[in-house]
C-alpha cells in the first residue's frame, strides 16, 4: 500500500486550476521530494493531502484513508510542517509543543522526545519570539513529529535555514524513514536539496505532475548525455547536428543528448573522429550523468509530455 | 472540547486579554470613586450599582466583547495558525467553541469583577468621605441578576463580533462593527427600537418595562446562542486560505 497516494486530484480558484489532474504515488518509507517552482501547485496539493482545502475532483489517500471522507482518520496518520508555522511568539517552544500534545492526547514526555530529536531541547524554554527563522523551522518539525505519525508532509523545510542547518536538515530527513519507518513527501523549489535528500521524485509544473518515479531509476533511464569542450562550438553543433544528436549549451560547452539506448562509448569515438576530421579542437569529450536539474527542465518544458518512470523504462 | 479550553487559556498566557480583563471593569470603579467624591450628600447603593450597571452595558461590555474576540481570534491570524490547527485529527467546530467559550467566560468573570470593583470603589470614597456613606441596602443578589441578564443578553452581540473577528484575517472589520455598534448604543440609549439593536440588548436589562428586559433577553440569548452555532458551522466548514 502506498503511504500517498491521488487520483486525478484537481483544484480550481475560480478560472485559474492550480492543481490539474494530478495522480501521485508515495511508496512506504520514501522520502519523496515534491519538486516546482513557486505557483506550481506544490502547496494547494499539500493543503488537500490535509484536508485544508477541498479537491474540485479527484481523491488523495493518506496512509489508504481517503481524506475527504475521513479526515480525521488521515491526519491522525500525518504529522505537517507547513510554510506559516502558527506558532504563538508569546509561548516558549516548549509551550507550543505542549498546546498541540495536549489537543493530541500524548504523554507529557513526548515533549521531551521530539526536542532531542530536533536538537532543541537547550531552548526549549526559550519564548519562540526569541527564536531564528532556522530554531523555528526546527521547532516545525518537531511539532509535525509529535505521536511518531506515519507520514510527514513538509512543506520547503529548508526554508530560512543557513548552509549548515540546510545540511543538516538534508541529513535528518534523509535518515528518518530508516529512523522512524516515517515516509516524507517533502516540497521544494530547490533542486538541489531534492537531489540530496529524496530517493522518489515527482515533479509538478503548471499544476500538473509531468514526472514521477524512483530518483535513481529516473536518471538511470533517461539517455545519457556527452559532455564537449570544444574550440568552435558552432562548427561542432553542425558536426553533432549531422549525426542527429540534440545539441543544447551547457556550462562551459556543448551537452548533446543521446537517445535511449544507444551505445555510449560508439557515439563518443564516431563523434570525436568526426569533430577531428572536421577540424574542431577538442579539449574533452566525456559521459555527463543525467542530473535532476536535466530531468527537470526537460519534463516542464513547454513541450514536455507528461511521462511517469514506468513510461520511461 | 475541555481540552481545547485548556489550550485556548493557556494560550492567553502571557498574552494581553487579562490585562484587558482586569483593566476594563477597574476603569470604572475608577470613574465611580471620583465620581462619588465629587458629591456633597449620600446616595444609595442602588445608584452607585447601577450607573455602574448601566456604563457596563452599553459602553464597557460592547468596547470589551469587541477587543476580546479581535484579540483571541488574532492569536491564530497574526501567525497564520489555522492551517496547523485545521489540519490536526479533532473536529474543527471544538477549536472555534472553545474560543467562543473563552470569550463569553471572561465576559461572565469581568461583569462579576466590574460588580466587586464598583462595591469597592464606594466603599473606598466612603471611607476616604465618611459623609457620602451610601445609604439602603446592597441587594447584592439583586445586582448579580442583573448583571447574569446582561451576559445573557449580550450573547447576540458576542456572536456576532466572533464570527467577523474569526471569518478576516484583518481586524478592520471586527473593529468597525464593534465601533459602530457602541457609537449606536451610545448616542441612542433611549431609543424605543433599542431593544432589537444587538449592542443595547445588554442595557436593556436596565429598563423598567418587563417587555424590553423579556425581548431584549429572548433575542440576546436565545437568537444569540443560534447565530452562535451558525457561526461555528460556518467557521468549521470554510477554508481557510
Amino acid at each position: 500500500m502506498a503511504a500517498i497516494e491521488t487520483r486525478g486530484l484537481m483544484r480550481r480558484f475560480g478560472r485559474h486550476t492550480a492543481v490539474d489532474s494530478v495522480s501521485m504515488t508515495v511508496p512506504e518509507r520514501a522520502v519523496y521530494g515534491f519538486l516546482g517552482r513557486n505557483g506550481a501547485g506544490k502547496t494547494t496539493t499539500l493543503k488537500m493531502l490535509l484536508g485544508l482545502l477541498k479537491p474540485t475532483a479527484g481523491s488523495a489517500r493518506v496512509g489508504g484513508v481517503d481524506v475527504a471522507a475521513d479526515r480525521i482518520a488521515a491526519a491522525r496518520k500525518t504529522g505537517a510542517l507547513l510554510e506559516a508555522h502558527g506558532f504563538y511568539a508569546n509561548l516558549s517552544g516548549r509551550e507550543n509543543l505542549d498546546l498541540t500534545r495536549t489537543l493530541l492526547g500524548l504523554p507529557a514526555a513526548e515533549v521531551d522526545r521530539v526536542l532531542e530529536v530536533v536538537e532543541m531541547t537547550e531552548n526549549g524554554r526559550r519564548r519562540v519570539s526569541d527564536y531564528s527563522l532556522g530554531m523555528r523551522q526546527r521547532l516545525g518539525l518537531a511539532r509535525a513529529m509529535l505521536g511518531a505519525p506515519p507520514v510527514l508532509i513538509l512543506d520547503e523545510p529548508t526554508n530560512g535555514l543557513d548552509p549548515d542547518g540546510i545540511a543538516d536538515m538534508r541529513r535528518f530527513l534523509k535518515s528518518l524513514p530508516d529512523r522512524t519507518g516515517a515516509t516524507v513527501l517533502l516540497s521544494s523549489h530547490l533542486l538541489s536539496e531534492i537531489e540530496q535528500t529524496a530517493t522518489h521524485v515527482g515533479i509538478v509544473h503548471e499544476g500538473r505532475l509531468v514526472l514521477e518515479g524512483e530518483l535513481a531509476r529516473l536518471k538511470a533511464d533517461q539517455a545519457p548525455e556527452i559532455a564537449l569542450r570544444v574550440d568552435d562550438a558552432a562548427k561542432a553543433t553542425r558536426v553533432l547536428r549531422g549525426h542527429d544528436l540534440t545539441v543544447v549549451a551547457g556550462d562551459g560547452g556543448l551537452i548533446a543528448r543521446l537517445r535511449p539506448g544507444e551505445d555510449h562509448d560508439a557515439v563518443v569515438a564516431a563523434l570525436t573522429r568526426a569533430m577531428v576530421g572536421a577540424g574542431v579542437g577538442v579539449f574533452a569529450i566525456g559521459a555527463r550523468a543525467r542530473s535532476l536539474e536535466g530531468i527537470y527542465r526537460q519534463a516542464s518544458a513547454p513541450d514536455a509530455v507528461p511521462a511517469r518512470s514506468k513510461e520511461l523504462a | 472540547m475541555l481540552t481545547a479550553l485548556i489550550v485556548e487559556a493557556r494560550k492567553l498566557n502571557r498574552s494581553l486579554a487579562l490585562l484587558l480583563a482586569v483593566a476594563a471593569p477597574c476603569l470604572i470603579g475608577v470613574f465611580i470613586f471620583f465620581n462619588m467624591l465629587r458629591g456633597k450628600a449620600p446616595m444609595a447603593w442602588e445608584m452607585w450599582m447601577g450607573s455602574s450597571a448601566g456604563i457596563w452595558a452599553f459602553f464597557m461590555l460592547p468596547m470589551s466583547v469587541t477587543a476580546l474576540t479581535a484579540l483571541v481570534a488574532h492569536m491564530e491570524h497574526g501567525p497564520k495558525a489555522w492551517d496547523h490547527l485545521r489540519a490536526l485529527p479533532r473536529p474543527r467546530w471544538t477549536t472555534y467553541a472553545a474560543k467562543a467559550a473563552c470569550v463569553l467566560l471572561l465576559v461572565a468573570a469581568m461583569s462579576l469583577l466590574n460588580l466587586a470593583v464598583t462595591w469597592g470603589a464606594v466603599r473606598a470614597a466612603a471611607t476616604i468621605k465618611p459623609v457620602l456613606e451610601p445609604t439602603g441596602d446592597l441587594a447584592l443578589m439583586q445586582h448579580l441578576t442583573v448583571v447574569g441578564r446582561m451576559w445573557l443578553a449580550a450573547i447576540l452581540l458576542t456572536a456576532i463580533q466572533f464570527w467577523t473577528a474569526m471569518r478576516f484575517a484583518s481586524f478592520v472589520p471586527a473593529l468597525a462593527i464593534g465601533i459602530g455598534g457602541t457609537f449606536f448604543s451610545v448616542v441612542a440609549t433611549a431609543a424605543e427600537a433599542g431593544v432589537f439593536f444587538p449592542w443595547q440588548m445588554p442595557v436593556n436589562m436596565l429598563a423598567t418595562e418587563a417587555w424590553r428586559v423579556n425581548v431584549a433577553l429572548g433575542l440576546g440569548g436565545g437568537l444569540g446562542a443560534l447565530v452562535l452555532i451558525l457561526a461555528l458551522s460556518h467557521l468549521s466548514a470554510r477554508e481557510v486560505r
